[in-house]
This record gives C-alpha cells, structure tokens and sequence, in this order.
C-alpha cells in the first residue's frame, strides 16, 4: 500500500486517520499491547472493505505514532486482537464472504464471544471484516446458492448492512457450521448465555457510572425550590416499577395523592418534572396517557395535579398538554382503557396533538431507508426514493414537536405537560430534544450524557426491547428505532448549528455503534429497577467510561459556548438531510472528505507552534532590553490573547 | 420649458438622495438618470402583516429600480454592502419579469417594453434574476404615477440595444471623473487577450509541444475565438486557417490544459462538412498525439451526446427556481424531495461532475489527450473543461486561478453571455443558465472539499448575481469579436485615448473593488484553504498537483462506454427486495465487474485526498446537494436564526486571523534592526491587510451569538422573497395557474 511519506505531522495525522483497515486494525493492537493507562477503543466497528467509514471507525482514529510502528506486517497475523476476556469459539477457513461493493473475498473467519472476524489474505491491503456479534439481528441459512453445493448464511444487521458468507458443504455431518456456532454467540439470551458486557473488563481511567446523579441534576436545575421537590415515593420502584427513584414532584402535593395520580396514568407514569426554565420556571414535565377509556373517566387528583404544575409557573396561567400521538391514535386507545385529557376536565389546559407515528410505522420506515441505501443507491430517482421510505418526514414531525415544546417554554413562558402512550419512546424524544434546544448544557459532551442517563435510561425506555440485545427473535414486534431517530434528530440539529454542540458527528455514531455492541451495559435492560437488580453498574463498563477517557475525540473543535442561546432550527425538508455519515457508510464510495474540524485542528496546532515562537522572540526582546536600557522598563508588550478553544 | 425644470429638479433631487447614501465616494459614478418615480409607495417586508412594510418613494433610472424609505432604516450590521447599489435597489438587468396588478379588480398583467397598461396597478411585483420576489403597494400613491412608473420600469428592463446598458454610461463617467483612483488595483486576473497570457499558461503546464498562433488576429479566422489561441506546432498556420473552414463558425481546436504527464485537454467544435471530417479529424488528432510527450492516443468525448443541452438545463433551472422561491413554502413542504427530484437540477449537475470525472479519468489514469467536442464549443464545452481543471490542477482552485479559469475557458472561449443571459430580453430560447450551473458545480465541489479553495460560497454567490449587474465587461457579450468592437466603439464615443487598456477604461467583474469595500471583500477568503497564500501550508510547501502515479489493472477493457453514453450505466438492474433470500441474492447480483474507471476512482477514494492534487468529486446521488445559500437565501422561513455555516465560519475565521496576527509579529522580530535598539513590541498587520472577516476575539467579546449570524449570511431574506402566498391570491394562481415561472408565452399573449 502507498504511503504518502512527505507529509508533516500534521498532514500524516490526518492521512492516518484513513488508512485502509490494515493499519488501523494493527493500530487498535498497538495501543492494547501497552494498555496499561491509556483507555484502548474497543472495535465496535468493523471496518468493511477497504476505505470505508474510516472516520468513523474507532479503530481507525487512534494515534498515528502506534500506527507507524505497526504498519508493517500485523495484518500477517490471521487473527483479531481479543479483547478482556473475549475468547475464539471458532475457526473456518475457506469461507466466501460476498461483499456487495466488491466482489466475492475467500478468507477465514473466527468467531468468538464478541465477534466475528472475516480476513482475506488475497487483496493488498488484506480485507477485514470486524463485527461485534451484537449488530446481528439475524442469521439466515441460505440453501445453496451454487450447484456446487455450498452452504450459504445470511446476517441481516441492526446498523444497516447485510452480509453474506457462504462454505462448502461440510464432509463431517456431525460438525456444526461455524455459523451455527455464530448463531449462539450472537444471540447470547436465547441460548442461556451472557451478554458480552458482563464479560469485559476493561478498566478505563474514567468512571462513566458516576456522570449522572439524579439529584445533583436537579440541583443543578435549581431544585428543589418554593414550588418543586425531590420526592423518594418511588424509592424502591412501588410507585411506578419504569420510573427512576429519584422524581421531582409540585411541592403541595403530598407522596399519597401522588399514588392515586399514579392509578389514573398509564402503567404509573405521573407527570413528573424534567426540566425548568431558570429564569421563567416554566417547566417540561412528562408523563403516559391518562386512563380515561372509552367512559370519558376522570381523576380529580390528576385534574388537580396537573393545575399545580400550571400554579409553579406564575409567569402563565395556562397549561400546554402536548400529545405526541396522532389523534386518531389517541382516540384509539380509549378503547385499551387509555386516551387523553378533555380540556373540560382540565381546565386551563390546552391539548396539542403532535402527529408522531408509532413504534411500528418508525420500525417500517426504516426497513425501507435501508432498502433504499444499502448496499447501493440507485442512479436515479434518489430524492423520491428517499421521500417514500418517510424517514425524514418521521425526523421532521418529531423535531417539528420538539421545537414547539421549546418554544412555549422559552417564548410563551408556559409551562408543558408532553405524553404519548406510554411515555418512553415519543416522550422520551420530546422532552430530551426540547432540552437540547433550551439547555446549553445537554450540548456538552457530560451534558448530553446526563440527558441520555437521565430522559431516556432512568425514565425507562425500553433498550432491551426495542434493540432486542442478544434475543434471536428479530420479528419482535416491540423492537423500533425509536433511538436511532433521536439521535439522527441530535445530528440535524448538529448540521444547523455546527458550533452549538461540544460533541462531534463521531460521537453520535459511537453511541448509536455501542447501542447494538453489548460492549457496554449502558444500553442493556428496560428501566433503572432493572438494571439495579441485574448490578448493571458494579457488573460491567459505562459506554461513557470508554468516551471521556479520550474526549478529544468526540470534541467539536468549533464549539462555542454562547451563553443563553436556544436553538430555533428549521424544522423543514430543505434543511433536513439524510445522515449519509451513518446510514451509507457501508458503501466504499462514500468516504467522509476533508472535515472540517480536522483542518481546524491543524490550525489550532499551528497557532501553539506560532505562539510558542512568538513567545520565546519576546522573552528575548524582553531580556535584551531590560539588559541594555533601564527606561523602559515594563514596556506592555501585549500578546495576542488566545481565543477559548476546545482541542 | 416647465417639464424641463421639473426634470432638472427630478434630478438634482435624486442627486442628494444619492449623496445620503453612505458610500458616497463610490456611488458617485453611479448616478443614473431618473426616468420616473412615485412616492407613499409601500414596500411589502412580511407577507403576515403590514405593519412593518417601510413606506418611500419608489424609482425608475436608467439603471436600476430604487426604493428610497422614509425613514432610514436601522443600519444593518455586518452585512455584505454593495459600494453601487442600495438595499433597496435591482439593477434593470436583474428583473426577469415585471408584473403590475390590480386587487380590486382581480387583473394583472405581464409588462414588456412598450406596452399599455388599462388599469392602475395596486401592486407591483419585481421577479428578479437573482431569485429575489419583490413586492411594492400602491394604497397610498398616486394612481397615475404608480402606473408611469410600472410602465418605465417595464419599458426600461427592455433595452433596444446593448449600448443602451448602464455600464457604457457608467463605465464612461467612472474613467474620466476618477482615472487612477482605483484602477488595476489587485487586477492580477490574466485576461487572456494577448499572447504572453498564453504563454505562462504554456509554460506553467510544461506545454511544450504547443504554441501560441495568431492567424485570428483582429477577428480574421472566427469571431467567436479569441485573438490569441493555443495549438499543436507540428500544426502550421497555413494549415490551420485551411481547417478552419470545416469547423463550425470556424472554430478550430483550442487547447485547454496540460497534464504533468504530457497529456492535452482541447477542446473544440463540430466539422460541418461531413465529406471532409474524416480528413480532418486524423490531422487534428495526429497533431495532438505528436504534441503528447509520450505520443498517447487521443479520445474524443461528444458532450451533444451524453449531456444534457442548454434547452434541459434551462427549464431545470426554472423548476428548481419554480419550487425554492415561488411555490408557497408549507405546501411545498410534503413533496419537496420528490420535487428538487423531478426539476432534475441536481440531476443534471451531477451529470456535469459525473462527467468531468470522466474525462479526469482519461487524462490522468489512462494518460491519453481528450477532445471535448460540441456543436459550437461554446457552451457544455466551457462547463465541462472549467471543471475538469478544476479537479486536476490546484492553481484553479485559488481566487486568480478560479478567475483566470473563468476567462479562459468562458469569457475568451466565446461562451455567449449576453445570449444565455438574456440580457435584451429579446429571445428566450436562447437563455440558459450554463454559468451558474458551472457555479453549482464548483460548490459542490467546494462542499466536498472544504479546504481545497481559496474562495468561499459566498464568492460563488456574489459572483452568480454579478451577472446580472451591467456594468463589466466579462457578461455583457457573446464573442470575444463583439466584446472588442464594443469597446472600441465605447472608447471612441468617450474619448478615452487610444492604447488605452480595455480593463482600465471598462473593467471585468474581477476587479471586485467596482462593488465591495476592501473589509467585504475578505468574506471572499476560505480560512480553511490550505494552499499557496494561506495560513497553514503543510511546512511552508506547496506540493505539486502530480500524484504518485500506479499501474493501474491490465485489465483495462470497455473504454468505450464514455463515448457511447457518457453517463455509467445505472445500478437500477437492481430487483426491489422481499424475502431475505432475495434481499441477498440480488445484493450479489449487484457486483458488477469493475470498468477500468471505476476502479480508478475506487482507488483514488481508498486513499487519503491531498488538497493541493487532484480532487474527483463523489457523485454518488447522496452527495450531491441542493446549494442552500444560493437557492434559499431569501427564503425567510427557511433562515436559521443564529445557525447556519456562517457560525463555523466565523470561529474559523478568527482563529486564521490569530495566526496571521502571529506570523506579522514573527515576520516583525525577525525583520531588519538596529543591532542595539531594542525592537519594537509587534503588532499585528494594519486592520486593511487582514485576510479573515472576522478578527480574532478577545475575551470582553460579546457572549452571545450576533443576530446577523444566519444561514443566509452575508444575505437577508427581510423584504426580498415577497410571496402572496399566506394572505391574498398565491401568485401562482394569479398567474393563469401557470405552474412555471412566467413562461413567454404568458409575456406574449398577456392583454387584459
């Protein structure tokens, strides 16, 4: 492989950064073998064919000087660096993987309890294939694809590719396939197995279990105050087994009222507090649907509940319920018991409809993007092909939701109460995309962590069910991307305000890589109870442990911190686009240019090179005239004052 | 003798109006004549309400439509001024269409030049070039006035003749009232008007098997060629001017550019007469393989054939206006992406790219010359050879380099300015927006690869309305023959002395200090950009443009599919998918086998993009997006308010700003001293020198986000996208339920 020796550090960063997966594969060894102190990425990734998503890859990020002792010949070995406790279940040579951008590649392939591992000696560089057995959503055996009898498997995956593998017939009967093997690896839960995490040991220098701290949040909201407080009813999951312990509840409505609200909403969910606005107290408060059913029931602790919510916030003396659903959907549930409020009942309140589909209609959407991008896009007709897969009309209206919620609490200093059904997919994307356009500190790194800790792991959403860690059964009906869609929501507002964020487009695809990964267990169980029982903390490693022992990474080196400024985006298809950094790149035609933050990067290190050499200059002027003329003594020779900048 | 007075009135009137303005210095020559005017018009700002529409007085001059507010508005901060035209103020040559209506009545009407007008019009509706809708309210005015003016803003728009434009008043004035002052000052564009500018061209490109001819000297061989042109030596003069009379409009072939490799890019136009093009092709190719170092072969490429023509891209052009500007923005909402679909705008200019790709591929994989051949050669020839340098040879990709392209391969090349451009407004058939489709191209370009150029999208911006201001030489002609005859016959009527040179007397666009002030025009300068000039060249060094070079596969087979349909074959062969067995299947089917070009640029993907080399635009669909500052900059509802590039921008800017403020103090220390004398403490350069928009910020700068800070930045939508869509008849429907910007046939047949 060619290697552009001529350029200076500088430039050799940047020219690493894309080094076909030999290097980068060779690279991730490097910074394990001296693992001791330095936070080692593990390889979520894989990095398919050559160019590929090389900006994206962890693998393919980590320091050029480990790269530059490993170049050579690490690729000679045939087998993945492992990680803590990650062990070979199985090898087989002579396997067929059917790139779809390349061509047919025969090579090896070992699968252990995290991975599979494809290489293939014959390309130069050698072909890697690297995939953490949790981005499998199923495995297919295929029949034979060839008169010659070979045995084909097909692996859809959760992160918008599909693989296929294929072997000859094996002799041996009584030997498994090695896909078999893969099979009861990739669906560990299925087959009465551990989910990898619990596995990993990786020890980083960052604790990412300590980043959220439910009370500290609110603390730094300002709570509790004259009208808010920290409740414990739910201490020990009685009130409501979703809900996390810690709740922020209005402060004149006792802990026993707040048990009969509970029998009035949906699978307890009351409305509790998320956030308020510091200045105007108005606040975004979540909650499920209220039990109304078909008779039209009514709750007057609920009624009441919900006026004080309205009276904590003088500045208005209204109160906005935002419904995700659309209304047909909502009228829907009356018949399951559920619904929503009649403003008669709740008076004051004004009841908004937000037209957000449902699990089920985001799950079908992205079936059909996937249809659309991978593995290639059609020549023509792209833009019509995208607008009938709805994705990003499904983006539009969640952010559309977001932004009035905002925008009440921020223009019309009223307060808001935001439910959908259950209030843990739309809620969950309301309220925690409202924050990011009203809070400044949800778009730091910590900040966003916080938010994902707080509006989506402790207030339950579903992760185990929607994701289906481990779980053979990829017809689930509860699985959806409900996740994916608030983070491609996170990356558009990225895209409007590119100096908004601390956090870089890598980070979103880091998170949403791990999502599937079972690397981590930040992503595993359905509610904080759950996760408490199964000593999700004490057991395995925080996904923010990994990400803020290398910061720099994730950091956008364009970021400003303006203080008191809240995103309006345009929530309109002309500013909304496809996340092709995410949903295409598989495909090795598309190769992430020049990025900005990178050239940014360089001239944040040319300007310290500079500076330093000014600096010495004036030492030297500094010295020589104190030595030659005592007159001129403290001569102000004002520098230039850095800018704040974030590396 | 009354109405004279009046006039002179009128005039001086206009002349301290004029005089208010904050730029007077500049403004000066800009005095044009008033024709009419009307006052207590309204100027409608936001379609909701009126309350905030500004009232004024509403002008016609010679050059341009004003509108002079009562009040004067809150200064704007930081924005892009023009030094000759006010906030207010269209150029004559900017309106596309003048359409007066009468509310109460329900009519309206299309203006020409020279038409009648039987009602009074209510309002006024401007359709400008630049995508701009205008809107002005005649509640309060006089109705006979209001109907004057609408009637000379029409008539105006319409210039008989092209003498009869502003920029040869203009032009004339500004050189005799203030010779010197800013004559040639940063003009170090190479106008290609003379044979030394050919000759560095030449050299540059180690060209030497190529030479400058002059057999078209004063026009005598084609008056659509420049004076001055490039050719093999082995080719003779005698020859060329025997060949030439095969050629259409006898144009024989110009040589564009050479590869480091030896290999030539041409270009030329189609042979008329088919009994001798066998003849004439074997000579022109021969001479072009002799003058290859290597003697490669030569490979034509027919851009008539795999591209599509002017006719296409114009109403592509207008549909993609159609739906950005004039359909009402909610309603266009739900099918926008089918729409920017169907207009095929994106389409087309990823077919240019595509293309051009293409032709990179030759040039630099297969090492072989290329003709581009199209009927005149002064149209798809001129976008498809300016982009084809673009990616190859990093000099173009800098501001001289990009406006020396622009010379060379449009304005010299014969591209027909004032026909596409349609300046007269005489025929529609022949206008097409082939500049701007270029300009599109070079932006996607630019998205792609933000730091390879020097110049920003505003640039890009400024640059596409330029056209459409009359006042320079570089679109205002059709042929280098015409552009010549006009300015001798302008230097003649305005007795500038002869030997004068013509970018003194009647400047290009280029020499951007006609219209922004030095500080404006660092919104011009990439912070970004890594090459010659800019703030972080790797270690001092430019590289060359010259890739390491590979033996790419043996394989090579099938390199005819280029010229056959220009365009890869698509991947639609594609099966839609069900069951998994079928979703797979056919993703294998899907693997086709590699053309020795795809592999090329497979290759060159895999590998890390040097800024300073060759460049190949990914042409995949997906990346190929619509040009937002361009197409929505005067769309309110889709301004983000404190977002948009422009905040990257300005914290990019600053930090460039930074550095050059430490390499001025560097250059200072290191400068000559007294051995003895302390030196004095460095300071940055002087504020006029400085290259970045924004300075470098210090920490009492303010916390929050400026207010200009928009996605439409350096632009404001306020008052310039006017649609009667949310209150009143949506204009579409106004217009005969036209769904196309107002086709000529509605100008044709419009009586009321």
């Amino acid at each position: 492989m060619e290697k552009s020796g001529s350029i200076d550090s500088l430039g050799s960063k940047r020219s690493s950064s894309r080094q076909p997966s030999v290097d980068s594969l060779s690279s991730t060894s490097t910074s394990r073998s001296d693992r001791s102190a330095q936070a080692k990425p593990p390889s979520a990734m894989s990095s398919d064919s050559v160019s590929t998503s090389a900006e994206f890859s962890p693998e393919l990020r980590v320091k050029p000087k480990a790269s530059a002792k490993q170049v050579l010949r690490e690729s000679d070995k045939e087998e993945p660096q492992l990680l803590p406790n990650e062990n070979v279940q199985d090898m087989a040579q002579d396997i067929t993987y059917f790139c779809p951008f390349t061509g047919a590649l025969r090579g090896t392939v070992i699968v252990t309890n995290y991975r599979l591992f494809f290489k293939c000696m014959d390309r130069e560089p050698a072909f890697v294939l690297d995939l953490p057995l949790g981005v499998v959503s199923r495995v297919e055996k295929i029949g034979s694809a060839s008169s010659r009898g070979d045995v084909s498997y097909g692996l859809v995956c959760k992160d918008m590719r599909n693989l296929r593998f294929a072997h000859k017939q094996l002799e041996d009967t009584l030997r498994k396939s090695i896909f078999e093997v893969l099979m009861k690896f990739a669906f560990p839960v299925s087959n009465g197995l551990q989910i990898f995490a619990f596995e990993y040991g990786q020890v980083f220098p960052e604790n990412g279990w300590k980043v959220y701290d439910a009370v500290s949040e609110y603390k730094r909201q300002g709570i509790p105050n004259e009208s808010w407080r920290i409740t414990k009813v739910n201490d020990h999951y009685e009130l409501c087994d979703t809900y996390p312990s810690t709740l922020a509840v209005p402060v004149n409505i006792p802990d026993e009222e707040l048990k009969r609200v509970a029998a009035f909403r949906a699978k307890g969910r009351i409305p509790v507090l998320s956030w308020i606005h510091p200045e105007s107290q108005a606040t975004v408060t979540r909650c499920s649907q209220p039990m109304v059913g078909v008779n039209g029931k009514r709750s007057k602790e609920d009624e009441k509940y919900l006026q004080s919510i309205m009276d904590a916030n003088a500045q208005s003396h209204k109160l906005f319920i935002f419904d995700a659903r659309p209304s047909v959907n909502a009228a829907a549930n009356k018949m399951k018991g559920g619904g929503y409020e009649s403003e008669d009942a709740y008076q004051n309140a004004e009841l908004v409809f937000l037209d957000i589909h449902n699990i089920h209609v985001m799950r079908e959407s992205l079936r059909k993007l996937k249809d659309v991008v991978y593995p290639n896009i059609e020549d023509s007709h792209w833009l019509s092909n995208l607008e009938s897969t709805h994705w990003l009309e499904h983006i539009k209206l969640i952010l559309a939701g977001a932004l009035r919620i905002a925008d009440k609490v921020e223009s019309g200093k009223t307060s808001v109460v935001v439910h959908c059904s259950d209030g843990w997919d739309r809620t969950a994307q309301l309220t925690s995309l409202s924050m990011l356009m009203l809070d400044s500190y949800y778009r730091t790194i910590r900040g966003f962590e916080v938010l994902l800790e707080k509006e989506w792991l402790s207030f339950g959403h579903r992760f185990q069910l929607r994701i289906g860690h481990g779980d053979k059964n990829h017809t689930d009906a509860d699985r959806s991307p409900v996740f994916i869609q608030f983070i491609d929501c996170v990356w558009q507002l990225t895209r409007q305000f590119p100096a908004a964020f601390e956090f870089n487009e890598y980070f979103l695809v880091t998170i949403l890589d791990h999502l599937y990964s079972c690397l981590f267990g930040t992503f595993l169980c359905n509610s904080e109870q759950q996760r408490l029982k199964e000593e999700i903390p004490k057991r395995t490693v925080s996904l923010w442990s990994y990400i803020n022992s290398q910061l720099e990474e994730f950091t956008n080196p364009l970021y400003v911190n303006y203080s008191n400024h809240v995103l309006f985006p345009v929530v309109s298809l002309r500013h909304l686009e496809l996340w092709v950094g995410y949903y295409i790149r598989w495909n090795p035609r598309m190769r992430p240019q020049e990025p900005v933050h990178q050239r940014y990067k360089e001239l944040l290190a040319k300007r310290a090179e500079l500076q330093k050499r000014v600096d010495e200059l004036q030492r030297e002027v500094t010295n020589r005239s104190a030595s030659s003329s005592s007159e001129r003594a403290g001569s102000p020779t004002r520098s230039i004052t850095p800018v704040q900048t974030f590396v | 003798l009354h109405q004279h007075c009046c006039k002179i009135f009128t005039f001086a009137y206009y002349l301290l109006l004029l005089l208010m303005h904050v730029n007077v210095q500049s403004k000066k020559h800009c005095k044009s004549i008033v024709v009419n005017e009307v006052n207590f018009v309204r100027k409608c700002i936001s379609a909701e309400s009126n309350q905030d529409d500004p009232w004024g007085k509403l002008i016609c001059t010679n050059f341009k439509v004003s509108f002079i507010p009562q009040e004067a508005p809150p200064k704007q901060k930081s924005q892009l001024s023009h030094l000759l035209l006010g906030e207010h103020d269209i150029p004559l040559t900017c309106l596309e269409q003048v359409v007066t209506v009468n509310d109460t009545k329900g009519k309206k009407k299309v203006l020409g030049s020279n038409q009648k007008l039987k009602f009074n019009p209510t309002e006024l509706i401007l359709y400008c070039k630049d995508l701009r809708i205008i809107r002005f309210c005649f509640d309060e005015a006089g109705p006979e006035s209001a109907r004057k003016v609408c009637l000379a803003i029409a008539h105006y728009s319409h210039p008989a003749d092209l003498q009869l434009l502003f920029g040869f008043e203009y032009q004339g004035r500004r050189y005799h009232e203030c010779k010197g002052d800013y004559i040639v000052g940063g003009m170090q564009t190479p106008i290609f008007d003379r044979p030394s500018d050919w000759d560095r061209e030449i050299k540059r490109t180690s060209a030497s098997e190529w030479r400058v001819c002059s057999i078209n000297e004063s026009y005598a061989i084609s008056p659509s060629l420049p004076e001055y042109i490039v050719v093999p030596v082995s080719l003779a003069d005698q020859d060329l001017k025997q060949y030439s009379l095969y050629f259409t409009d006898r144009r024989i072939p110009l040589w564009c550019w050479n590869h480091p490799n030896g290999s030539a890019l041409v270009r030329m136009a189609c042979i008329v007469d088919p009994l001798h093009q066998r003849k004439i092709d074997q000579r022109i190719f021969t001479a072009i393989t002799k003058s290859h170092t290597q003697r490669s072969e030569v490979i034509r490429s027919d851009l008539d054939k795999c591209l599509p023509n002017i006719q296409d891209i114009q109403s592509a052009f207008v549909k993609v206006r159609q739906i950005c500007v004039l359909d009402p923005f909610e309603e266009s909402e739900e099918r926008w992406l089918s729409s920017i679909d169907n207009s095929r705008w994106l389409e087309y200019v990823r077919a240019f790219l595509k293309h051009s790709a293409e032709i990179v591929y030759y040039l630099e994989g297969k090492n072989v010359s290329v003709i581009l051949q199209e009927e005149e050669d002064r149209d798809l020839n001129c976008v498809v050879s300016s982009l084809v340098q673009l990616m190859l040879d990093p000099h173009y990709r800098s501001l001289i380099g990009f406006q020396s392209l622009v010379q060379k391969e449009w304005v010299m090349a014969g591209h027909r300015f004032l026909d596409r451009c349609n300046h007269l407004k005489k025929n529609y058939k022949e206008e097409s927006p082939l500049f701007m489709l270029f300009l599109d191209c070079v932006w996607q370009m630019m998205n792609q690869y933000p730091a390879a150029f020097e110049f920003t999208e505003a640039y890009l911006t400024v640059l596409s309305d330029s056209m459409w201001i009359p006042l320079f030489s570089t679109f205002l002609f059709s042929s280098p023959k015409q552009r010549a005859q006009h300015l001798m016959d302008f230097a003649k009527n305005k007795a500038i002395p002869q030997g004068e040179d013509q970018v003194v007397y009647f400047p290009p666009v280029w020499e951007w200090s006609q219209q922004f002030s030095i500080k404006d025009q660092t919104l011009f300068n990439n912070p970004m950009y890594v090459g010659k000039g800019a703030a972080c060249v790797q270690n001092g060094e430019v590289k060359t443009f010259r890739r390491t070079k590979k033996t790419y596969s043996s394989t090579l087979r099938g390199t005819a599919t280029l010229m056959r349909n220009g365009l890869k074959e698509g991947e639609d062969t594609l099966t839609r998918r069900g069951s998994l067995v079928s979703e797979l299947k056919s993703e294998f089917s899907a693997v086709k086998d590699e053309s020795p070009s795809e592999r090329f640029f497979r290759d060159w993907f895999s590998r890390p993009a040097d800024q300073q080399g060759l460049l190949i635009p990914l042409s995949m669909p997906s990346h190929v997006a619509l040009w937002k500052l361009f197409f929505l900059r005067w769309v309110p509802e889709a301004c983000i308010p404190r977002g948009g590039p422009i905040t990257a921008y300005h914290k990019l800017s600053q930090l460039v700003d930074e550095i050059e403020i430490l390499q001025s103090q560097l250059r200072q220390y290191k400068g000559p001293s007294p051995g003895n004398t302390p030196l004095p403490s460095p300071s940055g350069p002087p504020s006029d020198q400085r290259r970045m928009y924004f300075k470098a910020s210090y920490p009492d700068d303010p916390a929050t986000t400026p207010d200009f800070f928009t996605s439409s930045f350096p632009f404001t939508p306020v008052g310039n996208l006017c649609r009667r869509s949310v209150y009143g008849t949506p204009i579409s429907k106004f217009l005969n339920g036209a769904r196309i910007w107002l086709s000529t046939e509605t100008l044709a047949n419009d009586t009321v």
